[in-house]
């Protein structure tokens, strides 16, 4: 569409043929010598006082060579979130008591795995059982048991980056018992709002615990050399840099003393970015025992201790004119995130971030609680927060509309946000599709002919069809510090480039993106890129592939690199053919006088030109680039003000499902999404994030779910968490708006998480379209639609 | 008591001294250093650690390595031959078919079981070959891409 | 998760392994597949001394027809059966039902007899060492309590084999041989009801299936349909088998066998139902008849993650369905 001759393209990633031939090394696949192996013992209790940990038995089994309990490592705090407001909860190994679950009590490092399995069935843990809370509703009364009672202590990381620190304990703020996260805003006067509005419904939506399921298990290699003081980490992670930073605090190490070290990422969604105790304990093993520690965890582990999506109950009071404008909005939600804090605060700050980007809303208020329970962690999962909250908003308008009998997507058209709109913390919409995504998806979908609301009579068959639609909006990136990248270009003597990066490739894609971002600056081809990336010590930084940062924050960074190293490639060339550089053009990896083009170079003369010249400098280009350049504007989590991202990804979703009345299962048939992710880097990629994202959405909606009684985790395997299988893919249409976002690399946003958000309230608006009954909560399982349908025919009767 | 055992691993004989309570998985990736086979949940419900066992597409980690005994194994790293990708392989690449890149050793190994004795299947039955493979990053759309575009030898 | 030590016996001929039964009776486990056991075995649901493989009795396995009767060797794998062309034509509710365990994974592993020697499953019991851990063992892990009901001394843990509810509806055989000499058995008897052992040489029994007959008079109509909750990996919801003898197609039932997985401690025959069907036509009211006959003949508990009401709201459908289709009636 644009002349460009590398991005755009739906050109093969780099890391294929690696991946084909079995050749990509991931941390499981890390072998050092004389490797010892970790195993942690993990708690059997929701809650429980530790009264006595007895190691001896296991320290004496032969092959067992070191085993630690909470006491060894009592000082050390770290979480995701590490704020004056919300300082770290999180212990490596439980000091004093369990709070879910899968709590880390000790761990074990042997010389084999077996060795290590068997030592743990040796260690005697002595509880005192406490009374456990297991829903954020019983949490929160005042008669609720206190999971964290005591101040939390140290300092902070954000007070250590220079945030202010704050002296009063945010706990002492509400009356709430076990609150772990609140979010306040709102704007306008919501009361009046709703005085004048023509009709106003309540409604009451619950989302479901899900997992991540990346398919790499969880696990760390760690090697520390006893002479230099310096420890190797091989981790599966979203973020090196970050890793980097949280464990040398953790184990008191300078940063320059560790190094994490490439490996390919076996998918994350979210779910590898959190500092997770084996991380901490294989490091601290190695360091102890002078030998590499690997600990792999196995599939009920990751299900159980790593994260999960948080589970949310919505309340929403929405106002509206008779012609479906919204007037006002008032939003409650509340979170359940588990034993500890994990991204808590920062999940009810996003659903108010996911939510108000969309819809022009003149009298809001939201609040949000996250709370203490005793149920596993929640942290980041792909959308962190825009799945629940669209679901919820998306089909309390799916409701509205019928109530006034529009049609949804004229509702929707009204009322969403446009192309420089500046939102009420100050973020200007620079570029928006929602009304190109909206109209392209109902096209795609046919919604006219499909949707049933308008039909006079649906006919009766067993089988029934139906439409929905929903929207999301997600960031590129955030403003928080130091939510920044950098990048550098080094240029070789045969024309071409090796980037390094400090991204993390985890099945996103960043590798080859990246490389067509400096190909495309530079004027050379992707097969004239290498990559460097993932290794704390060769890239400069980059804090981590999440919050879909990767294109817009990295791009940039690449982007202004490549410029870089191509201003320093002219600069020899002028030189060289004796003109101004204002004077010279590239194509085909030739430096050109403009006026006359036969005088040239080649872009490898050039180099070598360098080279000679100028010392042996081969020309080496830097840039850097943050969320949100120019401003120190950052975000609160708690008041939702500052700004938040300088683009917003959009997209529209629709979906069409069968729904079999006599069994209750539902089908989804077709899912299409418009995705204004600004431009595709990579055509190809993009829409496989786009699949990526339709498929973990359409399983959420229908039949992901963590099920738990008791803080336990009923379905902790593949078997029994039901994501999708390849006979569940529907009919896909996958299409970009390309809005070109002035902020982004060639125009580029997000893409890689908003998606997911949509499918839920498209697939629950499709479903009532089908049979005309709401289901309020997610999964839609075969049972829930039996039972509305059969509430549906009590009422008729 | 351990016991040698010997298999033809992507063509090639190996001679292993197992203990019984080992699976092939295991053997694979610690004694052969074959770590291109993934183990993703060690319990025959996700295809990451499938390999041929004379042909067949198999779980690894339900097999025992003594029962391998005398059978002909292929993984990931026997597909490509003399330096040159399998069809399928190039495939997976040229269609976007590999993202995270873990569950696709063992859905290259389906593929190239189903198109071995079905060399042209349809649609559905490419999707019911790969049922056993969880796939989280592609949602499976450009992994049956790939596969339908090399049982139609489709320039790739 | 790794497997726990064991001695591996690998018994050259049938007349080998009955005494290394006998010998280790109790203390072993017979391994043919292994796709259930080995699961079973990493949960330490079981941590034998001995595995007695079955993998050198080439004699266990096969498939033959004669005298009316197809014959089947328990070894015989699941992908075997569902492509034998002989079970095809033949018996293609068998065949269907084989091919609808597990996923294309497992099936070129998993066995026909080890299918039928299924362990039965719950929620609280087909889970790892560290997360029975939380609570008391179950009755069925040697405990006293039933988790699902809070009974005393029961178990209410599910059959849930594709592959039996057919073959009981076929009224199939099986041989068991052991150190007595060898016997033969309706499959039904094979199934015993207590959740704890649910077959006759499920709980390390000296004895070995050695053969399973399938008599081919005994219907003209059989089908096997399977509820899950995705199209692959999953076990059944509910599964039912009906096998139906037709005097002439269309016409009036001579027998009617309903058998029914994942709703009970055994594969159950729905009894009633199929005498509601006994000398009846074809005939909506008389297969509605059987179809709600048959749902009020199954008694499942929450041993999964599906409710007992939506099983029996699914028997319902599906006795239906299946004798729709195989009486030839329109809906």
């Amino acid at each position: 569409m644009t002349g460009y001759s590398v991005v755009g393209k739906g050109l093969p990633r780099i890391d294929g043929p690696e991946k084909v031939t079995g050749k990509a090394i991931f941390t499981v696949d890390v072998d050092l010598p004389g490797m010892l192996y970790g195993k942690i013992l993990r708690s059997p209790h929701p809650h429980a006082k530790i009264l006595n940990i007895n190691t001896e038995a296991a320290e004496r089994l032969p092959g067992v060579k070191a085993v630690l309990t909470g006491h060894d490592v009592a000082d050390v705090r770290y979480a995701f979130v590490d704020t004056p407001r919300y300082p770290a909860d999180e212990q490596p190994l439980a000091v004093d008591k369990v709070r879910y679950i899968g709590d880390e009590v000790a761990v074990v490092a042997a010389v084999s795995e077996a060795i290590a399995e068997e030592a743990l069935s040796l260690i005697k843990v002595e509880y005192e059982i406490l009374p456990a809370v297991f829903t954020p509703e019983e949490a929160i009364r005042p008669d609720a048991p206190l999971l964290h009672e005591s101040q939390f202590t140290g300092t902070s990381a954000w007070e250590e980056w220079g945030a202010a620190k704050r002296v009063k304990d945010y706990r002492s703020e509400s009356s709430l018992n076990n609150l772990s996260g609140r979010t306040f805003v709102a704007f306008g006067d919501v009361e009046q709002g709703f005085r004048e509005a023509d009709h106003v419904r309540e409604d009451k939506f619950q989302t479901a615990a899900t997992a991540h399921c990346a398919m790499e298990p969880h696990g760390a290699v760690a090697s520390y050399e006893p002479v230099t003081g310096k420890l190797h980490l091989w981790l599966s992670t979203m973020g090196i840099f970050l890793k980097r930073y949280n464990l040398s605090r953790a184990l008191k190490l300078p940063i320059s003393r560790v190094r994490v070290r490439h490996s390919y990422v076996g998918g994350a969604f979210g779910g590898k970015i959190d500092v997770f105790p084996y991380e901490f304990c294989a490091a601290y093993l190695s360091m102890k025992l002078g030998r590499p520690v690997k600990i792999e965890l196995d599939r009920e582990e990751v299900f159980t201790t790593t994260r999960q999506r948080h589970p949310i109950t919505i309340h929403i009071k929405t106002g509206v004119k008779k012609d479906g404008t919204i007037v006002a909005q008032d939003v409650k939600v509340i979170a359940d995130n588990g034993g500890y804090r994990g991204s808590g605060p920062i999940v009810v700050f996003l659903c108010h971030g996911f939510s108000f980007p969309v819809y022009k809303v003149p009298n809001y208020r939201y609040e949000g609680l996250a709370v203490y329970t005793n149920n596993p962690i929640r942290g980041p999962q792909r959308g962190h927060g825009a799945p629940q909250i669209r679901y919820a908003i998306d089909s309390q308008l799916d409701l509205i509309a019928r109530d006034l009998g529009l049609d949804p997507v004229a509702v929707l058209l009204k009322n969403i946000r446009h192309k420089g709109d500046v939102l009420p913390n100050g973020d200007r919409l620079n570029s928006c599709g929602l009304q190109e995504c909206i109209e392209g998806t109902a096209a795609g979908i046919n919604w006219s002919s499909k949707r049933w609301q308008f039909a006079a009579a649906q006919p009766l068959g067993r089988f029934r069809r139906g439409v929905g639609i929903s929207l999301c909006a997600m960031f590129s990136g955030a403003m928080y510090y130091p939510f920044a990248s950098a990048a550098m270009v080094k240029l070789h003597d045969d024309g071409s480039a090796t980037l390094y990066t400090g991204t993390q490739e985890m099945g996103q894609g960043s590798y080859t993106t990246l490389a067509q971002v400096l190909a495309e600056e530079l004027g050379i081809g992707l097969e004239d890129v290498r990559v460097v990336a993932g290794d704390t010590e060769l890239t400069p930084v980059d804090l981590g592939s999440f919050l879909s940062g990767g294109a817009l924050v990295t791009g940039n960074a690449v982007k202004l690199a490549a410029a870089d190293a191509r201003r320093q490639l002219l600069e020899c060339a002028a030189e060289i053919l004796g003109v101004g550089m204002e004077q010279l053009a590239t194509r085909g990896k030739k430096v050109f006088v403009r006026e006359d083009p036969q005088r040239s170079i080649s872009f490898a003369q050039a180099i070598q030109a360098s080279v000679f010249k100028r010392n042996g400098n081969p020309i080496i280009g830097t840039g850097s680039y943050k969320g949100y350049p120019e401003t120190n504007r950052y975000p609160s989590l708690a008041k939702g003000k500052g700004l938040f991202t300088s683009a917003y990804g959009f997209a529209a979703q629709a979906a069409e499902v069968e729904v079999d009345t006599v069994t209750g299962r539902v089908r989804l048939l077709n899912a299409v999404t418009y995705h204004d992710c600004g431009f595709p880097l990579n055509k190809t990629i993009v829409e496989g994030q786009v699949q990526g994202c339709v498929s973990m959405g359409a399983g959420q909606a229908l039949s992901e779910e963590i099920v738990l009684e008791k803080g336990q985790l009923f379905n902790p395997s593949f078997l029994t968490y039901r994501l999708p299988l390849a006979p569940d893919t529907p009919e896909s249409l996958d299409k970009t708006a390309n809005t070109l976002e002035p902020n982004g690399p060639f125009g580029a946003k997000e893409v890689g998480e908003g998606s997911v958000a949509g499918m839920l309230g498209a697939v629950a608006n499709a479903v009532h379209d089908a049979i005309g009954v709401r289901i309020n909560s997610l999964p839609i399982t075969p049972e829930k639609v039996l039972r509305a349908l059969e509430q549906k025919q009590k009422a008729v009767r | 008591m351990k016991r040698i055992i010997t298999l033809v691993v992507n063509g090639e004989q190996r001679e292993v001294a197992v203990e019984p309570d080992l699976t092939l998985l295991e053997v694979l990736r610690e004694d052969l250093g074959l770590t291109g086979t993934k183990k993703a949940c060690n319990q025959g419900e996700c295809g990451a650690c499938t390999v041929l066992l004379d042909g067949k597409p198999v779980s690894s980690c339900l097999v025992l390595a003594v029962r391998a005994h005398g059978k002909a194994v292929v993984t990931v790293e026997g597909l490509a031959e003399n330096g040159r990708l399998h069809p399928l392989q190039e495939a997976f690449v040229t269609y976007g078919a590999v993202q995270c890149g873990f569950c696709t050793p063992g859905v290259l190994l389906v593929a190239k079981a189903l198109l071995d004795t079905n060399p042209h299947p349809t649609a559905q039955e490419i999707e019911q070959a790969i049922a056993g493979n969880i796939c989280r990053c592609t949602g499976y759309v450009k992994i049956i891409e790939a596969i339908t575009a090399v049982a139609q030898n489709q320039n790739i | 998760m790794r497997l726990p030590k064991f001695q591996y016996l690998e018994p050259a001929t049938l007349a080998e392994t009955i005494p290394l039964l006998m010998e280790h009776q109790g203390r072993s486990k017979v391994i043919a597949g292994g796709t259930d056991l080995l699961v079973a075995l990493k949960q330490r649901l079981h941590t034998p001394a001995y595995l007695i493989s079955l993998s050198n009795l080439a004699a266990l396995k096969g498939i033959r027809e004669e005298d009316g009767m197809v014959t089947i060797g328990p070894l015989t794998t699941l992908e075997g059966v569902s492509a034998a062309p002989l079970i095809r034509e033949k018996l293609p509710g068998l065949a269907q039902a084989a091919w609808e365990v597990g996923s294309p994974l497992l099936r070129p592993m998993a066995t026909i007899g080890g299918n039928l020697c299924l362990d039965n499953r719950c929620r609280f019991y087909n889970q790892s060492l560290f997360w029975r851990s939380a609570r008391q063992p179950c009755c069925k892990a040697g405990g006293k309590v039933c988790h699902v009901t809070n009974k005393e001394n029961a178990c209410f843990s599910t059959y849930s084999g594709d592959v039996a509810p057919v073959l009981i509806a076929l009224q199939a055989e099986i041989k068991l041989v052991g150190s007595q000499g060898e016997r033969i058995l309706p499959l039904e008897q094979f199934y015993t009801g207590d959740g704890r052992r649910p077959n006759l040489i499920g709980g390390g029994e000296a004895e070995l299936l050695t053969e399973i007959r399938i008599p081919l008079s005994s219907h003209t109509g059989c089908m096997y349909k399977k509820y899950r909750l995705r199209d692959s990996i999953d076990f059944p919801v509910v599964g039912v088998a009906v096998a139906l003898r037709l005097d002439q197609p269309q016409g009036i039932c001579r027998e009617a066998k309903i058998v029914i997985t994942g709703v009970g401690s055994r594969p159950v025959e729905a009894t009633q139902a199929g005498e509601k069907l006994t000398g009846r036509e074809m005939r909506p009211e008389f297969i509605l008849a059987a179809s709600e006959t048959a749902a009020a003949e199954i008694h499942p508990v929450r041993t999964d993650q599906v409710g007992p009401s939506f099983k029996r709201h699914l028997v319902r459908v599906m006795v239906a369905e299946i004798i729709r289709e195989l009486g030839g009636v329109d809906r």
